[in-house]
Formats: structure tokens, sequence, C-alpha cells
């Protein structure tokens, strides 16, 4: 709210330099706490990473820095004693194909709702969102039964075939907004020319609804990240298991937590995921923005 | 209810498909461009009406079946019970502590997660120097898998060896280790809760932040600008033009962050299992421990189903207004 | 040695063959030649086999039996598959592999034992659970409760966890209680040595831990959960009050409020970190104090278990093997169980004293892993103290979730707490005896 007092120019204006720098300074000073929030724990995870493990369990000094030479040891540990490198191949491989199954099913849908004026659409729309009520403690048993019918059971390709579960409904819900903002004169511009109203969708509207689109991806892919209970009741083999499920099951032996090796796990696939997010982040913005407002 | 609508996806084009046979004679109404319509319409909704009909629908159809019989982990034939499973839940002490729990649990970090995010994209829209960095920086929460952070925050808390401890005890705020002023974030009850709702906002608020800007640079600048020209202070503007603005965008990004944070298990799982005492149980939990470690199926399904009723008709209230707003 | 798990390679069997296993506790050559000894049905050649196991709280013995598994494969013409999945998380599995018909042939239960929940829906093992108890004399009374359904054996045992008292020598001697025995010496060293910086800990928290160190407390003062048939409830007693007054009195003048936050591996580190006092903690405690803080493990010692006023019992975590019914490989299956048990002795070696065994002959002293060890030697009478959860009653699937609903450390929280007993008391037997009608029921 700081930054309240700097939007009303009740003082005499000085020059343009000394009011840009007065402004950023406040919008500095109230980022702070919220960087402080979000960046605080992710850099105590890098440094507990990055440390030696007799250094985590020392009180008497300051603990946000390093008492015993900073170590790649857990970094190692993830790579060579564990199939780290496999969880994030399984995790790459699941994000992509949850992604394509949720563009597939769900802009169609969404396209279906926002344009075609059926019948029930809205019913349709609101029983799809409605799966979201359903709880997921009891619904993978039945989802068990699913997986090992198509002969998935201790492979990664099972999450493949339940996690749209949980990204259809979101983004169909999230296209189906988008699409209502695309104009529809241009669809019909597209129509006189000769194509079907197939082609209309996929020639002109989907070419104008790309943040929507990525905004989909986006979502498909984080959302396939926070599952762990699936995961863990359809793949206990160490090689097909995904980032989530191998680092909570596979560094964490009964009463010993590895630590570091947890932060280091953790980072190693948040991170990057985060700087892809802000690449998107404005045509992300723009994809809510017509999703939901218009 | 939502599955029987869901379910019934494609039968609605049916009857359009069925009576085809018996009118294409007389006005082949089938080749009328609604007809068309209907028919493309029904044939690109299918493939996610499917989807999620195959897999949740029938599921959930097996989970009520569940929660009205006595299964049980290892008893593939169960009995019919009626009620009684949600008779037992009602009768549980634990579980009026896990609805309680639940609700300020979701209430209380829907409403910090609001307050954070506006706050949070307030800033972020205004132009400054490195706003890329700052952006990137604080969509990292939000971005890691949840199982994992939730471990970090585990160790953060440490009774022991909690560095927000540390800290505060370095700056006087709290008294030294093993003295009554040195908080056990995860076992004092009350702290307990907070604590878990705590990461429940850091996780969240960041998502608030940006579905927030999205509703905030949606906002035509002009019509900010003529409420300073009108003199309204920065608050009145805030009230009466952005909130009403952005209340769409709201509404549905909490719709949705309630059913996430409604069905979130792995918070409270990882950190405290419910303890100390049911002060941080809540439903999943409640209906996890009965459910599947316990093995009482049927208990464990009307546990994690009792919010349903509820929260059926509040959704479907919601997104029909959202709806009819939008047109 | 300061980082625990560089002291044995991360365990692997996986179909990638990720092996690179370096054998612990016994050389690998060794271990075939002992394989050797037995000869296995020719049939199982060119089966396959898939395993699941929890991660044991010793990593060496995962390397251990990983290698164990693999050279049995060798031998017998098995392929194995051994999974790992941490003991919590055991339970959602079944239930899913139960669910699909499919899954694991040979399964484990620890923690949670599910017999009595899946009994119909697991192999008969009686006779192999009988020949078990005519080679290596008779099974401990216990071990039916963890095995047995109705007098058939649905599950093997295969060894279960001690939780012992871990003590320090150096701070219990400096106030005086040279040789603890009792839990009024325990109570007596936490109340001289709390204002000294070293207060004890037990966890009064949603966690393994507090379901067993309350239990032995309970069991110790005389409160009993159940009558042996497991049908009628007992626990509404004045030795169960006797037991929830002795822990508010332990709490308050020996303990922080550290413990409500308390899971499994807090007190771990409250021993490692110089802490603590003494603990209720398995071997693994003393294991990672060793590997972390040697000049702490060199004062630590253990005590089977405190005496109480009434008993001198210890609530042990048993292992149990089992078998799916819908299992493709019930011979291969049965064929490992009766190999590792005849490995026994080098099953314990590996686990560093933390296995303990449940048949009478393998009680002979020196026990391996324990008998060499002076500290340790005194756990080879554990078989006479140990019960398991439900005592006297067996581990019904009433009990079991009694135990997973955590009631009974939640009555010693609210006690605790400050909570009156009789109140307490009234609510626990509320929450217990609606579970036990509801099983009675079904």
């Amino acid at each position: 709210m700081a930054t309240v007092a700097v939007a009303t120019p009740y003082r005499a204006p000085r020059t343009e330099r000394a009011k840009s720098i007065r402004r950023h300074v406040l919008i500095y000073l109230g980022l702070l706490p919220f960087l402080g929030l979000a960046v605080f724990p992710i850099f105590w995870m890098l440094v507990t990473a990055l440390k030696q493990e007799p250094d985590l369990y020392r009180m008497d000094v300051v603990p946000f820095w390093f008492h015993l030479p900073p170590t790649w040891k857990n970094f190692d540990f993830l790579f060579h004693r564990t199939s780290y490198g496999d969880w994030i191949v399984n995790t790459m491989a699941i994000a992509f194909w949850v992604s394509a199954i949720t563009l597939l099913t769900a802009v169609p849908a969404g396209y279906a709702l926002a344009r075609l004026r059926l019948p029930f659409a809205e019913n349709l729309g609101i029983g799809i969102f409605m799966t979201y009520l359903v709880p997921g403690i009891i619904l993978f048993l039945p989802l068990a039964r699913v997986v090992s019918t198509l002969e998935l059971q201790d492979s990664w390709w099972s999450l493949v075939a339940v996690y749209p579960t949980i990204t259809i409904p979101f983004c169909t819900w999230l296209l189906m907004g988008f699409f209502k903002t695309v104009p529809f004169e241009i669809e019909e511009a597209a129509m006189v020319d000769g194509c079907g109203q197939l082609g209309a969708l996929l020639r002109v509207v989907l070419p104008v609804s790309w943040p929507g689109l990525i905004t989909a991806v986006i979502f498909s892919f984080t959302l396939s990240m926070q599952d762990f209970l699936y995961a863990l009741a359809f793949v206990s083999v160490s090689d097909q298991k995904p980032v989530p499920l191998g680092v909570a099951t596979e560094l964490i032996r009964g009463d010993v937590y590895f630590w570091g090796s947890l932060m280091a796990g953790a980072l190693l696939v948040g991170v990057p995921v985060a700087i892809v997010y802000n690449l998107f982040l404005d045509k992300f913005i723009s994809g809510i923005t017509g999703a939901a407002i218009k | 209810m939502s599955q029987i609508a869901a379910g019934g996806g494609p039968s609605p084009g049916a009857p359009a498909t069925v009576a085809v046979g018996g009118r294409v004679r007389d006005i082949s109404w089938w080749r009328t461009p609604t007809a068309r319509r209907y028919l493309f319409g029904y044939t690109l909704l299918a493939p996610a009406v499917l989807y999620v009909a195959l897999l949740v629908g029938i599921p959930f159809v097996f989970s009520l079946y569940l929660a009205v019989s006595d299964a049980s982990v290892g008893v593939p034939v169960a009995r019919f019970v009626g009620l009684e499973n949600f008779k037992a839940a009602l009768e549980n002490s634990a579980f009026w502590t896990a609805v309680r729990n639940t609700v300020v649990f979701t209430l209380g970090a829907g409403i910090m997660k609001g307050l954070l995010g506006t706050a949070l994209a307030f800033l972020l829209i205004q132009p400054f120097k490195g706003r890329r960095v700052v952006r990137a920086l604080v969509v990292i929460p939000f971005t890691l898998p949840i199982a994992v952070s939730v471990l970090g925050w585990k160790w953060m808390f440490d009774s022991q060896f909690s560095v927000i401890n540390w800290a505060l005890s370095r700056l006087n705020l709290i008294g030294a280790y093993g003295s009554p002023e040195w908080p056990v974030w995860l076992g004092q009850p009350a702290l307990a809760l907070f604590s878990v709702m705590f990461v429940n906002v850091w996780r969240g608020f960041p998502f608030s932040a940006i579905v927030l800007m999205a509703g905030m640079t949606s906002i035509p600048p002009e019509i900010i600008d003529a409420g300073k020209v009108d003199g309204a202070t920065f608050l009145q503007r805030f009230r009466k033009i952005i909130v009403p603005m952005i209340a769409p965008i709201l509404f549905i990004g909490s719709a949705f962050d309630t059913v996430f944070t409604l069905s979130d298990l792995s918070i409270v799982y990882l950190l405290t299992n419910g303890g100390p005492d049911g002060a941080t149980e809540i439903l999943p939990t409640l209906a996890y421990n009965t459910g599947i470690k316990a093995g009482a199926l049927g208990r464990g399904a009307a546990i994690s189903l009792s919010l349903f009723p509820l929260l059926l008709p509040l959704m479907i209230l919601l997104l029909r207004t959202l709806r009819r707003r939008q047109y | 040695m300061l980082d625990p798990r560089f002291s044995s390679e991360r365990p692997h069997v996986s179909r990638r063959g990720f092996l690179r296993l370096t054998g612990a506790g016994v050389a690998g050559g060794a271990l075939v030649t002992m394989l050797d000894a037995r000869k296995a049905p020719a049939q199982l050649k060119g089966t396959s086999l898939r395993i699941l196991m929890w991660s044991h709280f010793v990593p060496a013995y995962d390397t251990w039996l990983d290698d164990f598994a693999k050279k049995w494969g060798e031998k017998t013409g098995v392929k194995v598959r051994m999974d790992h999945i941490p003991h919590l998380e055991l339970p959602a599995r079944y239930a899913a592999e139960f669910a699909a018909g499919a899954g694991h042939d040979l399964i484990y239960f620890v923690g949670q034992i599910l017999t009595g929940q899946y009994y119909r829906n697991l192999v008969d093992l009686s006779d192999l659970a009988e020949g078990l108890a005519k080679k290596y004399g008779a099974w401990m009374p216990a071990s039916k409760s963890a095995g047995q359904v109705g007098g058939a054996w649905y599950g093997v045992p295969d060894f279960f966890i001690s939780i012992p008292v871990l003590w320090r020598k150096d701070l219990l001697e400096s106030v005086g209680v040279n040789n603890p025995d009792t839990w009024d010496d325990l109570r007596k060293a936490a109340r001289l040595l709390k204002p000294k910086g070293h207060p004890t800990g037990m966890q009064f928290s949603h966690c393994n831990d507090a379901n067993h160190n309350w239990r032995s407390l309970l069991y110790c003062f005389g409160g009993k959960e159940t009558d042996p048939s497991g049908q009628n409830l007992t626990l509404d007693s004045k030795e169960t009050r006797e037991a929830l007054r002795f822990a508010k009195a332990l709490y308050d003048e020996g303990m922080t409020p550290e413990v409500f936050s308390w899971d499994d591996a807090s007190d771990n580190r409250y021993l490692a970190s110089g802490v603590a006092c003494w603990v209720h903690d398995a071997i693994s405690a003393f294991r990672t104090t060793q590997d972390t803080n040697p000049k702490v493990f060199e004062q630590t010692y253990v005590l089977p278990e405190a005496k109480g006023p009434v008993a001198h019992l210890n609530m042990g975590e048993p292992n149990v093997w089992a078998i799916w019914k819908f299992s493709k490989n019930v011979p291969a299956a049965k064929e490992f169980i009766q190999t590792i048990a005849d490995h026994q002795k080098e099953a314990m070696e590996a686990s560093r004293g933390y296995n303990m065994p449940f048949l009478k002959n393998q009680y002979t002293k020196p026990m391996p892993g324990l008998g060499g060890d002076a500290k340790l030697s005194a756990l080879q009478e554990q078989d006479k103290i140990t019960v398991f959860f439900g005592y006297p009653g067996p581990m019904t699937p009433a009990a079991q979730e009694v135990l997973t609903t955590f009631i009974v450390p939640d009555m010693f929280t609210r006690v605790a707490r400050g909570a009156d007993i009789e109140e307490t008391m009234k609510w626990g037997m509320g929450e217990i005896r609606r579970i036990y009608t509801k099983h009675k029921a079904g």
C-alpha cells in the first residue's frame, strides 16, 4: 500500500528523475516482504542443498551461510545413487503427454461450449467442472482398476492416463472463456471464404487464441507436478517415478531425512519451470484475462 | 450429480441423430445448419466428456457406492448400509474437529491469499526496472512440486533446528531454545493450524497475484483516470472501480482455489498428519487415515464426500452467476 | 562417516539393472555359498517375482537385502524385482493393488499390519510358518497376532523392531541416576536434567512413534486395550489413568512443548544433537547418532525397556511377509520367504542390531548383531517383553483403526496439555467404542 502515496501527487513536483527514483524505492520497499516470503524458503532450500550434513544441525552459528565448505555431494547423490535422471525424464514426458491430451480434448470442448450454442452446454460445462469436487483420496482405488486394465501399472504412462482428469476440466473452462473473446466476425469471414466450421476453428480461431493455449499448457504442466497420491498408488518402480514421488519416497528413509538431496531434487525441477513460466507470463496473463473477464 | 450431467453428455445429442432416421424423408432436419452445428458441437465435446466421464464419473459412482456400504479394503463384496457411514461420521468428534479445521483452513488461507495476492498484483502492474526478475522470483513457490516444498517447510518448522526461530531469537523477538517463548510451529494447536495454512498461502499467493494482475490489466486506464479526475481517493477508487471490475476473475480464481485447497492432502499429511490431538486434522487426512490406512473404505468415502452436498449447489450457483455475467 | 547415507550405497534393484552395489554386512561371495546350501525347485527357473518392500530404517540393510534378492534370483533363475517405498505409504499402495487385482507377488506389512483386513485375499501360508516353527523352535507368542487369522497363517513374521530406551550415561550419572531401570528412574533423570538443558522427549503427535511409545508406557503401567480375545474393551481402568497421570508429570517435569510437533525422526535428531538425556526410540536412532555424533554415541546406552509399576512390556513393530492370492508366482514367493528365514542370521547382522527375530532358537546367545556389542547385548531377551498393539488382544482391524486414528496418543496429549483425566478417558473410550462397534457390526 506504500505505493498509494506515490500515485497521488501531493507534494510539489520535483524533477522527473527524482520522482522516478522515489517511485522505484517505494515499489521496491513494497515488494520486499513479498520477495522475502517467496524467495527466502527457496534460498534456504538452496543453502541446505549445498551444505554438508553436520553443518545442518548447528544452531550456534548463523545458519544462513556455510561453516563447512559447500558441497555438491547432495546433487551428486541424486544423480548417482538414485534414479533422479529417470525421474526428470519421466516428469517431462508425463507433462508433455498430459498437455497434449489436454489440448486435444479441451480445445474442441471449450470451443463447442463457448461458440456453438448447444443445448445443455451450460450444464455440461458445469458438470465437467464439478468433477473437482470428487475427492481423489477415494477415486484412486477405482482408477487403480482402470490403470491395471490398461496394463499400465508401475509405468509412468499410467499417470499420463490419469492426470488429464485433473487438467481437462480446468482447461476446458479456461479455453471456453477464451474463445468467447474471439470476435465472431473473423470466424464468419473465414466461413464466407469457404472454410467449414472446423476449418474456421483451425485456421482462424486457434491462431489468435494462442495465449489461451499456452496458458492451458502451463496449467497442465504445473498441475501434473502437484500430484502425489496417484503416483504413489500406481507407480512403485524406482525408474518409472516422477520427481515429486521419487524425491518424497526415496530421500526419506524412515526416521532419516536426506534434507540436502531433498531440497536439491526440488529445486532442480522447480526453478527451471519457474523460468519458463516467467517467459510466458505475459501471454499467460492475457490468457486468463481473456478467459475470465469477457 | 455432476456425473449425471457429464455422463449424459452425448445423449442430448443422440436424440437429434436418432431422430434423423425418422425425419430424413420429410424435412431432412439433419441437413439444416442447426443440426449440423449440433452434430459438430457434440463431436467436439465428446472426447473431453468421455474422458472425464470414464475416469471420474464411473469411479465417482463407485465411491458413492462405497460411502453407503460397509466396504473395507480387503472385502470386495460389501453390504448396503444406507447412511450408516455418514451417521458414524457425524457421531465422531474427530469428524467435527476436521470440519471446523477444514473450514478455517480453506477460508483463512483463501482470505490471506486474496489480500497478499491483491497487494502484490497491484505492485507488479506498476512499471519499474527489474519487473521481470521480480516476477520470476515470486512465482517459484507455485512451480515447485508441492510434496517436496512442504518437506522444505517441515525443515524450516523443525522444533529444534528451525531457521525461522533462529532468526527471531537473534532479533530477540522470541526466547531462546528450550524456553517457553520458543514457538513450536507444528506443536501448539493454534500455531500448527496457522502453519499449515501458511504453507498453503505461501504456495498459492503468487498464483492469486497472477490472476489478479490479469484482472487489473484488463481495466481500461481511462476508467481509473476518470476516477482520479473525480477526486476519488485511492481506497475509493479501489473499492468502487477496481474491485467490481475484477470481481468475476476473483470469483473464478477463488472457486478453483477453494476446490484445490479442499482436496489437498499433502500439506497437512506431510507436516503434522493432523496432530497434535487433531489440531490440524482436515477432512482429507481423516478420510485417508480412516479409509485407506485403517482400511474402513466405506467410512473413509463418507467422510471425504461429506462436504459434497454443500459444495455442489454452491459451486453450481457460483458458476451460473459467473456465466450469466459474462454475456 | 559423518553422513549416514554414504556408509552404504543407495540400493537399487530395478529393471535397468541399476545395480552398483557393494555387499554390506556380509560379503557377497559367502552369501552365494550359503544360498547354494538350499536346493530351489527347478520349476522356478525362468519365472519372475515382484516384491514390495518398505525402506528399512537402516539403509545398509536394504543394500544387503537387494543384494540378497539379486543373488537368490541368479541362483534360482527367477527374475526378481524389489521395489521399496516408505512404510507409511504401503497401505495406500496395497489398497490400490487390491482394487486393481494386480501388483506385487510378495508383499510386506510393517507399521500397519493388514493381515486381518486382507486375509481373505492372501495365500494361506500355514505350511511354511509351521515348518519354520519346527525348524527354529516355536514362534514367540506375539507372532500369532501378526500372522494368524482364525488359526491359519496368512502372514509369515519376518522380524520385529524393538523400541527401547536410549539413554546418555554421562548425563544421567551426573544427576545420580546410575543405572536407570524403571520409568520412575527415567522421570527423575528428566526432571533433574531438564533445567540443565537436557530434557527428554516422546512424541505427543500423529506419528508412528507416538503410537508406540505411549503404548509401551501404558502397558508397563498395567493398562490393557482389550481382553485377550480382542473383542471387549478394557482400556477404561485405573491403570490407564495412572499411566496418563505419570505421562503428564513426565511431560511437565522433563519435556518441552517441542514434543507436540515431533515426527518419527525428531527424537533421532534430539538424541544425535546431544540435547536429549534419553529417548524412547528404535536402534536406528542409535545408529544415526553413531554416524553423525560419535561423542554423544560413546555415552549412549540401551535399556530394553523401563519397568513400570505393574509390568515390563515393550510394544514392538512386527514385519510380516504375505502373498496376494492374485500373485502370479506363489511358489517363488514362498521359496523366497523360506530362504530369507533361513538367512535370518545374516539379516540381523546386516541390520546392525535392528531386526529382532520371531523364532525361539534365534534367541540363542550370542545373537548376531547384538551379542558382540556390549551396549546391545541386553536386547537378547527382547522376545520376553515384546507385545504388539491391541495388547493383550490380537492386532484386529478394529485395533488397527484405533492405531491409525491416533486415539491413544491423543489421550496422552490431552492430559499432558492439562485436560481432565476423567474427561479424556470418556472421550477416548467413546471414540474407541465407536470403532469397535462398527467392526463388530461388519
